[in-house]
């Protein structure tokens, strides 16, 4: 044998055992997210269609869903996302500091294992919208190196945690608070490594999405939203599909001089994979500053969606929904993936994505065709449709925004019609579940110089409800809504007194789960709309349900905790009304109806839980 | 009075002037394809040298590619010594 041949037969088998180790890690992330009794990744599996087809609670029984355990997380600030589930063990993530929790399932009064990270508390100070965590991702271990906890903190950092014992395995710098650079998302595995992305476009911060390898900590590739198309990650076929939409040089091009440099795009929100065609998708976020007029150009790649290979990181597609954003619609939010029929009745593979912008769009995930784009409600007027053809939105240019003018009355405002709630679909009924915010704005810009880790944002803003609310009383400020992405339609739709900011779960048991902000957890019927059942909780909602099932009953958790954006008038005790990024004024009621507080509710059919047995937790002294 | 009337004639027009340049941007008249950006009407083509140039200084836009950079040094010798030791070591002045 030859020595070539040697070495060719030994990358072979290498390339096979590193395809081979992946595979194993990925089906066996699979094989756990099928099961009732896991919650394995925010979105549930890699469709992110927060979905469960447990239907032991149904429409006919969900009148008898009592409290049946809860956990206090001792922190005050927003909790966002939702905890895991994993073959019995519950991880439990927080606000900053971001602690994590370990509960074991057959007795969750004991603290499996707690970890409380350290950090730096300047972080505080460059966080956007409150202190918020969106949540953790597991890796299952391959038998070398152990089950995983993956975890962000806001300081930058992107710490792996033995799952069985919660020790630090390895910990790195994923960003710099010194330059405005924090971490909020839930990160997200894909075989063997852990994705996450990058937060701060309010201090201008230059987006980017970095994969990890899970057994070492070594970073595999990092990805920009904005820059050289190198750095930018492009496919050669980059967009071979819809060149229109924009093929390469537009990274830099889009931009005036530098300003690409301090851009933003970051992506702070979740993630979806399909393992058939190895893509994952996430939208990039917002152009920094705010103010417009100080970046001409489309401002490419911000508010895209992009269709990237998990291995490399490059883009095989990229849609930007929102050229030359001037209002804040980062499209950041959920990616939702099913098989459908298309309008012409050809199955394909989609992906739904409600935008800040006010418009649900699905796309063809395969090569990033748009499918449908439609108003999450008829009050949006900034764009008046978006073309399918060339996929650009056709601006009212009433509502547009510029320096020495101040904007009136847009609709969407600032903070979406959809912010970062995670969504559900329900591919029995073909519907999206999505909780909106009904909220317009006026907008005024100003100038102001960029300094690194210092906010860069260069526009105030006054929020209220939108035409459906209550203005005189500043309530009516949300919508809960089912939608059909393929006729467009939408089945129904209820107004809500605050924005249903976490999202939305949902079952085979004809039931949509979704906390509200006053703190009510709330079960729908998901083919009309019917509320069923609420139960109060102690602090209001900004994260979304999960269930999963223990022992042969079925469980339905959601966190509580007031904050995020919505709440930072509540968590800071702000009064000025454009105080909070504008947020203060819209949800100056807020404080009227609940007050802060984290921690976690697990409901069940007569509260049926693990202390109905009287000697569980008990002390044997 | 005249020249009040003449005078509050030319604000109106420039305003209205103004206004309904400024109202006519899009965003669907591309220049090539996924560049469809245009200034608004009285709004400049490029911000350098004009009334909105926020005068970027570049020692302020180079921080962060160079904490980048730094961040990406520190964490593959991190990773490297995890490699050879089986040991995650954050401190990077304690790795040998």
């Amino acid at each position: 044998m030859t020595k070539r041949l040697q070495m060719a037969l030994f990358a072979t088998a290498s390339c096979f055992a590193l395809t081979a180790t992946t595979a194993i890690a990925n089906d066996k992330l699979n094989e756990l997210s099928k099961s009732n009794e896991n919650w394995i990744m925010p979105g549930k599996n890699y469709s992110s269609q927060n979905y469960s087809p447990n239907n032991k609670i149904n429409a006919e029984n969900v009148k008898g869903l009592k409290a049946a355990w809860s956990f206090s997380t001792g922190l005050l600030h927003g909790h966002e996302g939702t905890p895991l589930v994993v073959d019995g063990v519950m991880y439990v993530h927080t606000s900053f500091p971001n602690n994590t929790f370990a509960l074991d399932l057959n007795d969750p009064g004991h603290i499996l294992w707690q970890h409380k990270p350290k950090q730096d508390p300047a972080a505080r100070a460059v966080a956007c919208c409150d202190l918020v965590n969106r949540g953790l991702a597991y890796w299952p271990g391959d038998g070398k190196a152990p089950a995983l906890i993956i975890k962000t903190q806001l300081d930058g950092h992107l710490v792996a945690l033995n799952a069985k014992t919660g020790e630090e395995y390895w910990k790195v710098e994923n960003g710099d608070i010194k330059v405005g650079q924090t971490l909020t998302q839930a990160p997200y595995v894909i075989k063997d490594l852990a994705l996450v992305g990058s937060s701060g476009a309010e201090l201008g911060v230059r987006g980017h999405t970095t994969a990890y390898n899970v057994k070492t900590g070594e970073q595999v590739w990092r990805v920009y939203a904005t820059g050289p198309d190198e750095e930018v990650g492009l496919a050669d076929d980059f967009n071979s599909a819809n060149k229109h939409y924009g093929t390469k040089g537009l990274g830099t091009g889009t931009w005036e001089g530098d300003a690409w440099k301090i851009g933003g795009g970051t992506n702070w929100g979740w993630y979806a994979y399909d393992p058939d065609t190895n893509l994952f998708h996430y939208g990039s976020g917002n152009p920094a500053p705010w103010n417009e007029t100080m970046r001409p150009g489309d401002n490419k790649w911000t508010m895209t969606i992009w269709g990237r290979d998990a291995d490399t990181g490059k883009a095989k597609f990229g849609y930007q929904k929102t050229p030359h954003d001037e209002w804040d619609y980062a499209g950041v939010n959920v990616m939702m993936l099913s098989e459908q029929k298309d309008k012409d009745g050809k199955m394909r593979k989609l992906l739904t994505h409600p935008d800040r912008n006010g418009i649900v769009y699905t796309l063809d995930r395969e090569n990033g065709d748009l499918i449908s784009a439609n108003k999450l409600d008829d009050t949006v007027n900034w764009v008046k449709q978006v073309d399918l053809k060339t996929g650009l939105p056709n601006r009212d240019p009433e509502f547009g925004t510029r320096m020495d003018h101040k904007g009136k009355e847009i609709c969407p405002s600032a903070m979406g019609y959809h912010n970062q709630g995670h969504d559900s679909y329900d591919p029995e009924r073909q519907l999206f579940f999505m909780g909106i915010n009904h909220i317009c704005m006026d907008w005024e810009p100003f100038m102001l110089p960029y300094r690194a880790g210092q906010f860069f944002v260069g526009a105030t803003l006054w929020m209220y409800p939108g035409p459906k609310g209550d203005r005189q009383n500043y309530l009516g400020l949300g919508q809960i809504k089912a939608y059909n992405a393929i006729t467009g339609d939408y089945k129904w739709e209820k107004m809500e007194r605050f924005s249903v900011w976490g999202g939305t779960l949902a079952t085979a048991g004809n039931l949509v789960f979704y906390g509200t902000l006053d703190g009510f957890l709330k079960a729908r019927n998901s083919d009309t709309g019917e509320l069923l059942w609420k139960f109060k909780l102690p602090s209001g909602v900004i994260g979304h349900p999960m269930t999963y099932e223990k022992d042969g009953t079925q469980y339905v958790a959601i966190m509580y905790g007031v904050g995020g954006w919505p709440g930072v008038g509540l968590v800071f005790d702000l009064q000025d009304p454009t105080a909070g990024l504008g947020a203060v004024g819209a949800f100056k009621n807020l404080a009227n109806y609940t007050q802060m507080g984290g921690g976690l509710m697990v409901f069940s059919l007569d509260g049926k839980g693990p202390y109905d047995n009287l000697e569980t937790g008990e002390y044997k002294g | 009075m005249k020249k009040v009337i003449v005078a509050i004639a030319a604000v109106a027009a420039i305003g209205f002037g103004a206004s309904t340049a400024a109202v006519a941007y899009d965003g669907t008249k591309c220049k090539a394809e996924g560049n469809c950006w245009e200034p608004k009407p009285g709004y400049p083509d490029k911000v350098a040298g004009s009334k909105y140039d926020p005068k970027h200084s570049p020692a302020e836009l180079k921080k962060q590619g160079d904490s980048m950079k730094a961040m990406e040094e520190r964490n593959k010798k991190r990773a490297d010594a995890f490699k050879k030791s089986g040991k995650w070591t954050y401190d990077v002045k304690k790795i040998q």
